[in-house]
């Protein structure tokens, strides 16, 4: 037993050996890349405590919180919370190297290092919704930091992070707590309000939290103290009304009870308010321990901005920015020495350039705040990027220069949440799309063949002309391609005189075509917030990008290729398809996948919600592929729908099928196309609602190739694969969550016949399922509730040992019901997502991508999920390279094809064939994106990266001249034999 | 229909144990809050170089947990239940722990994982130590080429070692000799177990030359074969 055991392992161990695709060190960033993301801005400071700090601290909308290089954009650490509303980050505090942050709307506080990125503490503070944090700063330095919630305010030590006080707010049924304020002086004032009544004030004593004072203040005008007030000076409460239009003022500092607030109409200050528009005071504090300033901005308008000042209880006119589009909460004094800098930028001119686009340019201007002068020398321009979206928030960063003036740089972040960081007077140092932390789906398209590839290409490609013709076709054509090598040679001579440093290899759009091996691709991505990017899969670099601007915020993609770059004098194109999922109503955006322009062709509008849509083989004259889409009246319009496509959807309807899901009733209908292009219903699967639901229906990829039919046996037999490519595997989930009683459900469905192949359950399961569907089998992984693990389970299907009709698979003619195998594994992680390979030609074996929280993408070989693995081995199964039976998969390290480039919050992995057999080209994306690929059979088909030019040619020589030195030697001695 | 069902279900008996902390965690969702605490250490490593990469995963990323610069950590908000916890950087390894919360809060310990036999229980210290195993391996060594390898390879051996005695063995033995011919004689006839039965290239000659010649040719190739190769 012993010794079957030992060769069970050597066998085990051979395998393995064999199976992996493993990194080697020395490959590290030849064909790989990753770009760190961290999302949309929500809060930024730039960290100012050391003069020579290179760090802006940012909190993203996707719960992160990083520090990010000023000079490179690159990221100095991040730190990726749990999404979700339990991540949430509500409010970013900065003092000294300490950062606070506020997370899962007042749950948590955390501060951290700046410097390190570690963390410092981390407290749980009492429950209630959170309103507002500040710090609270004492005689000159900030010690504490005040959280306001609804009815509870509570003061920590910056510290430690230990609660130094915590009160009940008064009232706190009837008064809605809204903000908090300190002005420094030993107090700090939580300000409600009871809408359309009045306000109330309520001062803490910084060191025991006891109540100084409590007032209340009539004010029937105002109903949101955050919108319209503001403290400003030495404490002074100004509130803007729009109905009367006028200021009101109230000193916190006054301590009597009977407090008004102080009316100054607007008229008595000369100003106006814009027509239905609510005014909005912005006023800064540039150090917690000190006042705020007594300049505050005033918005009248949409682009009317006022710089006021408060002078002893009067209200003054610094400066009226009355051209000013967007002006920013931006009044930054960070550096003590500066000056007080007030910042306004305009869009003060429209140039329309020459290729009709429409580009716009800013200029930020620095103000200072206690004149309202501008400062000399401190515009800055910022050139909108054509295809982007409009500027939203800037950020300021001012430092001194040598000769003692206000030098500043501006970090702005537009709507398509990129962020451009630019130094005066305009250059950009870097921009980052952070969009592209928000990847919702993705194509690659093959690059197009260079102008002598594609003479090439056409010579096979048209129709004979006469023998004479295609002699002198092909010799010029040859002619070609000795022109092209000769340059070639001469380039690589020309480049090798030049020093390394010069050569460039940029990637632009022009240059771009493809390599031999069509491993360089065009990473069409589309992002959440409608901008498209256009990435070369090589290098990473952004080709081309695009915002869409009229997308709404909870729209679903579905990108499809409907011409591929092989019709040559045909533009590749692409249709977006945009569902607003509210609605259901859907455009198409069409436009070419190489250069990201917007296609000619104009999408037929679609007043009606789109159930479903699906590319048919079939192609128009033009060659691209016709896309059906069905309206939710079952009508279906076909894109393009010119008379030839119309003709051959008449002709082909009878074997058009399709399949609608409706998960909310939990129904499964499947439907035929009639000639009319109406539909008729043919099969119907309802799922009871009351039990379980559906999660997900997953079909097979439609490029997928599988080479082999079947699979050999120990016994010379074949076990013929079920390859029904209308399959459907539908999960469901009960809806009982109790971990008795939960399970989950597999059903596989033909979804020509609606015929149930199979079904399966796992019970004492729940989700989430993972999915993967591919040749004949179904890979899923779910959680299991009875033994608190994860598990794998593997479905395959085959028709036997013999096969029906190997030529055609019909759905309609199958009479036989296939074998079904099954087997379950232990999965020692969680996992996030999971892909499966994929090939040209399906030769190369098949690996599992699995997208792991830890960051890493396992490349898991299938055949470790193979449900023919026996549990005692046979001479049968040996010789089949059965891997004996094991219960767990394991994970190592050696297999995750990102090596240390962890990627995380990985939500898809797309796989794309290359022009080699072996090779299967990877981008995982999620907050980053990661580029490789994956050898699942190893490199099979081309000599591998490290193959021994040197040592194979030595060999070669030195025997050559072994030969020639025996020759010699052999000549001698039969000239001495003969002599003899 | 024939259906082959090859549904694996583990063999071990799983008992609840110890007032099954698994029960009380699903139906529990809005009850008390508890926090998981520990410390990860990688030996030999300043914590500021590393702790900035890492995270602490609860089952995943349910709940996730930061380290502290000294390399503490403390998840909050954690459910009672049972958990994995998993120290995850880029560069170091740590095994994973299980932890259990009981409904009270009170009682937590933490085991080693073991996904197999669920209900074993491997006491590990609460709070927890995370002591990192050392970094992660995630490169295959190049097949390097050296001459030790080409030399030692069984085939090159086979080839050389022959080549070798062919060459040297009759510059060490003077071959001239009579009485060491003799001897070389005997100890081929040793090593030849039984004279009468015929050698296979002795067969294929015979084979192709005919029947003339035959025993002559077997006596003397036995006593000229060292000799022969001097000629």
């Amino acid at each position: 037993a012993a010794m079957a055991k030992l060769i069970l392992l050597w066998l085990k161990c051979v395998i393995l050996y064999n199976a992996v695709g493993a990194v080697f060190e020395d490959q590290v960033g030849k064909f790989d890349w990753r770009q760190q993301y961290v999302g949309k801005v929500r809060f930024s400071h730039f960290d100012t405590h050391v003069q020579s700090s290179k760090k802006v601290l940012v909190a993203t909308e996707n719960n992160v919180f990083a520090a990010l290089n000023t000079r490179t954009g690159e990221l100095f650490w991040r730190h990726v919370d749990k999404s979700g509303p339990e991540g949430n980050i509500d409010a970013l505090l900065h003092h000294g190297q300490d950062a606070i942050l506020v997370v899962g709307n007042g749950r948590l506080l955390r501060s951290w290092d700046v410097n390190v990125g570690g963390l410092n503490w981390e407290i749980v503070l009492d429950s209630g919704s959170f309103q507002k944090a500040c710090l609270v700063g004492q005689q000159g330095t900030v010690k504490n930091v005040a959280v306001l919630k609804k009815n509870i305010i509570s003061l920590h030590y910056l510290s430690n992070g230990h609660q130094k006080w915590i009160e009940n707010l008064p009232e706190s049924e009837t008064v809605d707590y809204q903000t908090v304020y300190s002005g420094g002086n030993g107090e700090v004032y939580a300000l409600g309000i009871v809408p359309h009544s009045h306000v109330v004030i309520i001062a803490y004593s910084t060191d025991d939290g006891e109540i100084i004072k409590q007032i209340s203040v009539e004010a029937p005008w105002l109903s949101n103290i955050v919108a319209s007030c503001a403290v400003i000076g030495q404490g002074v409460l100004i509130c803007v009304d729009s109905a009367t239009p006028s200021l009101y003022m109230c000193d916190l500092h006054l301590d009597t009870h009977d407090l008004q607030m102080t009316q100054i109409p607007l008229q008595s200050l000369g100003l106006e308010v814009a027509p239905d528009f609510q005014p909005v005071l912005v006023s800064h504090q540039p150090n917690s321990a000190h006042q705020p300033l007594s300049e505050f901005f005033l918005q009248l308008g949409p682009d009317n901005f006022l710089l006021l000042q408060l002078n002893n209880g009067q209200i003054v006119t610094l400066r009226d920015f009355k051209p000013v589009r967007n002006l920013f909460s931006i009044l930054p004094t960070s550096v003590n020495i500066c000056q007080n800098v007030n910042v306004a930028w305009h869009p003060c001119q429209n140039i329309l350039f020459p290729q009709t686009c429409y580009c716009k340019i800013f200029f930020i201007n620095l103000f200072s705040a206690e004149t309202g002068r501008r400062l000399l020398d401190t515009t800055l321009i910022f050139v909108m990027d054509p295809n982007g979206g409009k500027p939203e928030k800037i950020y300021i960063q001012p430092f001194l220069k040598k000769d003692d003036s206000v030098g500043y740089r501006a970090m702005v972040q537009t709507e398509d949440h990129t962020l451009t960081f630019i130094q005066q007077p305009g250059r950009v140092m870097w921009t980052r799309e952070e969009a592209l932390s928000d990847v919702v789906t993705m194509e690659m398209v093959d690059l197009p063949l260079t102008g002598t590839q594609a003479e090439l290409e056409g010579e096979f490609g048209k129709k004979a002309d006469g023998l004479m013709s295609m002699v002198f076709k092909r010799l010029s054509s040859q002619l070609i391609l000795l022109q092209a090598w000769i340059a070639h040679l001469w380039k690589l001579f020309y480049d090798a005189r030049k020093p390394r440093s010069q050569v460039k290899n940029e990637v632009t759009i022009e240059n771009l075509s493809r390599d031999e091996f069509n491993l360089q691709k065009m990473m069409v991505m589309v992002t959440a917030s409608g901008k498209l990017f256009g990435i070369d899969s090589k290098t990473g670099s952004i080709l081309w990008r695009h915002y869409l601007e009229d997308v709404p915020s909870n729209a679903a993609f579905k990108l499809m290729v409907q011409r591929t770059t092989a019709h040559f004098p045909h533009p590749p194109q692409c249709t977006l398809l945009i569902k607003d999922q509210d609605t259901g109503l859907t455009t198409l955006h069409v436009f070419n996948p190489i250069f990201g322009k917007k296609s000619h062709v104009n999408p037929p509008a679609l007043p009606q919600p789109i159930l479903q849509s699906f590319l048919l083989p079939l192609m128009d004259q033009d060659y691209a592929k016709v896309l059906l889409l069905v309206d939710d009246q079952y009508k279906v319009s076909a894109f393009p729908s010119t008379k030839n496509v119309l003709q051959q959807l008449q002709e082909m309807a009878s074997s058009i099928f399709f399949y609608l899901v409706d998960s909310s009733q939990g129904r499964l209908s499947g439907y035929r196309l009639r000639t009319d292009l109406s539909t008729e219903q043919i099969w119907e699967v309802v799922i009871p609602m009351e039990i379980q639901r559906i999660v997900s229906v997953k079909g097979k990829r439609p490029n997928e190739h599988v080479h082999s039919q079947g699979r050999v046996m120990g016994d010379r037999s074949v076990l013929y694969k079920y390859l029904n490519p209308n399959l459907l595997a539908v999960v469901t989930e009960s809806t009982d969550t109790h971990q008795e009683r939960s399970f989950v459900g597999i059903i596989l469905i033909d979804g020509v016949t609606g015929r149930i192949i199979h079904e399966a359950v796992q019970r004492k399961a729940r989700g989430p399922v993972h999915v993967v569907h591919s040749e004949n089998w179904v890979v899923y992984e779910y959680w299991s509730t009875k033994s608190r693990r994860n598990e794998f389970s593997v479905i395959e299907l085959y028709e036997g040992m013999e096969l029906y009709n190997s030529t055609v698979f019909s759905s309609l003619d199958r009479p036989h019901a296939p074998q079904v195998l099954q087997q379950s594994y232990i999965f020692p992680s969680a996992i996030s997502t999971m892909e499966a390979t994929l090939t040209e030609k399906g030769i190369t074996s098949r690996h599992l991508l699995i997208g792991l929280p830890s960051g890493g993408i396992l490349s898991l070989p299938k055949m470790f999920l193979d449900p023919r693995r026996p549990e005692i081995v046979s001479e049968q199964s040996r010789e089949e390279n059965l891997i004996p039976y094991a219960p767990e998969l394991m994970i190592r390290t050696e297999w995750f094809i990102n090596y240390n480039q962890s990627i995380s919050r990985v939500r898809g992995i797309h796989t794309s064939p290359s022009g080699l057999e072996s090779t299967c080209l990877v981008v995982a994306y999620g907050l980053d994106i990661y580029q490789t690929r994956v050898y699942p059979s190893k490199q099979f088909d081309v000599l591998k990266d490290d193959y021994d030019y040197m040592l194979i040619s030595s060999v070669l020589l030195a025997l050559f001249f072994a030969t020639m030195i025996s020759k010699r030697l052999a000549e001698v001695k039969l000239l001495n034999r003969a002599w003899r | 229909m024939h259906l082959w069902m090859l549904l694996m279900f583990l063999g071990w008996c799983f008992t609840e144990m110890e007032a099954g902390p698994g029960a009380a965690m699903s139906t529990q969702t809005n009850g008390d809050r508890f926090k998981i605490e520990g410390r990860a250490i990688v030996p030999g490593v300043k914590t500021q170089d590393w702790v900035s990469t890492a995270r602490v995963l609860v089952d995943g990323e349910e709940h996730v947990g930061f380290l502290r610069t000294d390399g503490s950590f403390a998840v909050n908000d954690v459910p009672s239940g049972s958990y994995v916890v998993e120290v995850v950087t880029p560069t170091y390894r740590f095994d994973p722990v299980r932890v259990d919360i009981t409904s009270k809060g009170k009682m937590r310990y933490a085991r080693l994982v073991n996904y197999i036999k669920t209900s074993e229980v491997i006491r590990q210290p609460y709070p927890l130590q995370i002591r990192s195993s050392g970094p992660h391996s995630y490169f295959m060594k190049r097949e390097t080429w050296g001459w030790t390898d080409f030399l030692m390879n069984p085939m090159v051996m086979m080839m050389v070692l022959p080549l070798l005695i062919i060459v040297l063995l009759p510059k060490v033995v003077n071959t001239n000799d009579p009485e060491m011919r003799k001897e070389m004689e005997q100890s081929m006839n040793m090593l030849n177990p039984n004279p009468e039965l015929p050698d296979v290239s002795e067969l294929m000659t015979k084979l192709f030359s005919g029947s003339k010649g035959s025993s002559k040719a077997g006596s003397s190739s036995k006593g000229t074969r060292p000799a022969a190769k001097r000629r």
